[in-house]
């Protein structure tokens, strides 16, 4: 199984994310903005989720997806949003960029936990 | 306008006539006011409480000589500025007898026979400022499901919405964030206590950090997300996708002073305030959260819209939409 990359500024949100996959068996690794987001990928080839914020200091969610595609190449590492945005015009964006999903802050586990552990397997 | 959008103010009554107390209680539940009697001789100590007040309302008579009554709303404007002082005179009146500085202190004059100078203060101080009631009931709405969102193990309670001018800052810990779009530009404030919440996450194992490992830090990444899901919810409910704002780039300076628990955003505006209460009844624990949104840049509530289809087609928070 894959690992999941919870890139968020919030550390509330990496505990509270990160704690409830763990606790349900997936592997996880935390960045806490789009410029550690696509170090961490980097660094791990074996993250084959990543769950994301949009609006994070020093690189956002949507650009640090972009540059996932153009800058690292990796087009099939998936992605989801998970943000209080919910704006068409940004999940257009992210929809351009490859982003596979959207969750609209707060966080639920309980209801996407199979879709998370389907993107890993 | 239904119960829980019906804004209401305090106001703070130095007065100590019992025969006119009741006319003047009767005229504030009239006016949407919360009068709250000084009973305590150190009205001072009141003042620098935490009491989110709109108005002072003090007697000509409350001290036998009317130069004590002038040298202690000297004091009142000296203490709390932002707050209109409105004198009820007696009669005979001495009041004009007095230099116009001291006049000057008073926004506004009545008598007990004649309240209509007040009811204008109200309008002219306190309401002044329309806040469309599906603006206040949403916001309560939106807050209450984030809160308990947030604290799943706590009974989230609030009072009714009220209206202040002063600037006090409750509590050690705050938050802000700015609100645009083409019918306001300001911020939401939120402002707590650290040790409160301390207090229910080192004893709570569903906040992650009930082994005692909370820490301000902890707190203040919290308090961040919180502010982050409810100024989020604000956006999607209240400001359509395609309104950008009105363009504008005019800022005014936020002065804080930690020392007097100040906080001014260069406004005169009444400010809309929520008080939300968040309860661990099993450890007697309480988190008070004031929330204050602050329209200081741009107010124009004819422009205000509610999204009717965020709010007829709820966004499903928490749910995964699939591209």
């Amino acid at each position: 199984m894959g690992k999941i990359l919870i890139v968020d500024d919030s550390s509330t949100v990496r505990d509270e994310v990160g704690g409830f996959l763990k606790k349900n068996g997936l592997d996880v690794i935390t960045a806490v903005d789009g410029k550690d987001g696509l170090n961490k990928l980097k660094a791990n080839p074996g993250i084959t989720l990543v769950v994301s914020d949009v609006n994070m200091p020093n690189m956002d969610g949507l650009t640090m997806v972009e540059k996932i595609r153009s800058e690292l190449g990796n087009n099939t590492v998936n992605v989801i949003m998970l943000t209080t945005e919910s704006s068409p015009s940004m999940k257009e964006r992210g929809k351009a960029a490859g982003v596979k999903g959207w969750i609209v802050k707060p966080f639920k586990g309980e209801s996407v936990l199979a879709t998370f552990k389907k993107l890993t397997a | 306008m239904s119960d829980e959008s019906q804004l209401v103010c305090k106001v703070l009554v130095i007065d100590t006539s019992p025969e006119y107390f009741d006319q003047i209680k009767q005229f504030c539940d009239q006016n949407g006011l919360i009068g709250l009697r000084v009973l305590s001789p150190n009205i001072m100590a009141i003042l620098s409480s935490n009491v989110d007040l709109g108005a002072i309302l003090l007697a000509e008579d409350y001290y036998d000589s009317l130069d004590d009554v002038m040298v202690l709303a000297q004091q009142i404007n000296i203490a709390r500025p932002e707050l209109p002082i409105v004198l009820r005179r007696t009669l005979p009146s001495h009041f004009d007898s007095q230099p116009e500085q001291l006049r000057k202190l008073f926004c506004a004059t009545y008598t007990i026979d004649d309240m209509t100078p007040l009811r204008k203060v109200i309008d002219e101080y306190i309401f002044s400022i329309v806040y469309p009631n599906a603006l206040v009931r949403g916001i309560s709405e939106i807050s209450i499901s984030t809160l308990a969102s947030q604290f799943q193990h706590l009974t989230i309670s609030t009072e009714t919405p009220y209206i202040v001018r002063d600037r006090i800052i409750f509590g050690e810990l705050f938050s802000l964030i700015q609100l645009e779009s083409s019918w306001c530009r300001g911020y939401m404030m939120l402002q707590t206590e650290e040790g409160a919440i301390l207090d229910v996450l080192r004893t709570d194992d569903d906040l992650n950090v009930g082994d005692g490992s909370a820490t301000f830090r902890t707190v203040n990444s919290i308090l961040g997300e919180v502010t982050n899901v409810i100024w989020g919810a604000f956006k999607n409910r209240f400001i359509a996708n395609d309104d950008l704002g009105i363009r504008s780039t005019s800022q005014v300076p936020i002065v804080i002073n930690h020392q007097h628990k100040y906080i001014s955003f260069g406004s005169e505006n009444p400010q809309l305030c929520f008080k939300y209460t968040l309860s661990d009844e099993r450890n007697s624990h309480f988190i008070s959260i004031y929330q204050w949104f602050v329209f200081n840049l741009y107010w124009s509530p004819d422009d205000f819209k509610e999204i009717q289809t965020s709010v007829d087609d709820f966004i499903d928070l928490g749910e995964l939409e699939l591209f």
